[in-house]
């Protein structure tokens, strides 16, 4: 398997690559890889799982006011609430990088298959795997704040 | 396609063999996702000939109940070895389906586990799967078990 600081470059040139093209805003990394997060407050966020050669999680974690900021200018609609919308945006976005991780891990994604995206929200949260995975959480600075990509993969 | 009856099959088969506790399966309503109000969901995504997300949805008694049944030992709060009991299950219930697939010829592969703990949360999928919520009573209070698919 690759290294994870190999997979984290790529991801993260990935991440903006995605925001640029399909989001239409401008982001940037915001520091080195973080080892765990605390409880995420009045949050959403998006996951996709990995089955095959890899088995995974990549899960993205956004503040309420920076899902709506995001949602807003992917969808070019205005979004005040957490709602159906909102929930789409952020689960498409997971899928996407999803579906770039596939690629980073596998030769053109070969034998690596993403789940449907599915997304959690609530007023606080914690997100976890299972003990046997290797973990890391890139933050990403967004004009209305940060938010975390997490990936997590069995060994 | 019989996931209904995999799906209960897989519950009660990991619920008796596995964790030691006696369930009934209820019958199938609108959200008992939201009804059950879970403090723990634990959810894995399969992909292969469907593709799709599982996932137990547990108030905080029913999840540390389960896991002190299922690891012999008293749980009192939300902690690690509660995490990776009710994902564990998630897993083996996953299983189960993808057995259950399997008789039909369709494949599936398994994610891993992922487990959210917090104060009324809420899971929600692409608009468009097919979605199945089965809840199920034990002795501890309900529990639901949920499952949102397509078709590859």
């Amino acid at each position: 398997m690759n290294s994870f600081a190999e997979i984290n470059d790529k991801l993260i040139e990935s991440t903006i690559e995605i925001f640029t093209g399909m989001v239409m805003m401008e982001i940037s990394v915001a520091g080195g890889p973080l080892e765990s997060m605390g409880p995420l407050k009045n949050s959403i966020t998006g996951m996709v799982g990995l089955a095959g050669t890899h088995k995974g999680v990549l899960a993205v974690h956004f503040p309420k006011q920076v899902a709506l900021a995001v949602t807003s200018s992917f969808l070019g609609m205005e979004v005040e609430e957490i709602n159906e919308d909102v929930q789409d945006a952020i689960g498409e976005i997971a899928n996407m990088l999803g579906g770039n991780l596939k690629t980073i891990l596998s030769d053109r994604g070969r034998d690596i298959h993403l789940s449907l995206p599915s997304t959690i929200y609530g007023d606080e949260y914690a997100f976890s795997s299972q003990a046997e995975v290797d973990q890391v959480i890139l933050p990403f600075q967004a004009p209305t704040g940060l938010f975390y990509v997490e990936v997590e993969l069995e060994h | 396609m019989e996931v209904e009856k995999y799906l209960t099959d897989a519950t009660l088969e990991v619920f008796s063999s596995m964790v030691f506790i006696d369930i009934t399966a209820e019958s199938p309503t609108e959200d008992p996702a939201q009804a059950i109000q879970p403090n723990l969901s634990s959810l894995i995504g399969f992909a292969g000939d469907l593709k799709g997300i599982l996932a137990i949805h547990c108030p905080a008694a029913v999840a540390m109940g389960i896991t002190t049944s299922m690891l012999g030992m008293e749980v009192a709060a939300l902690d690690e070895d509660v995490k990776d009991a009710i994902g564990e299950i998630a897993n083996m219930v996953a299983g189960g389906l993808k057995a259950g697939l399997a008789t039909e010829n369709k494949k599936i592969e398994l994610a891993i586990p992922t487990t959210v703990v917090g104060k009324s949360i809420h899971t929600s999928g692409l608009s468009g799967a097919t979605r199945v919520v089965l809840p199920f009573f034990s002795p501890l209070g309900r529990f639901g078990v949920e499952l949102r698919f397509i078709h590859s």
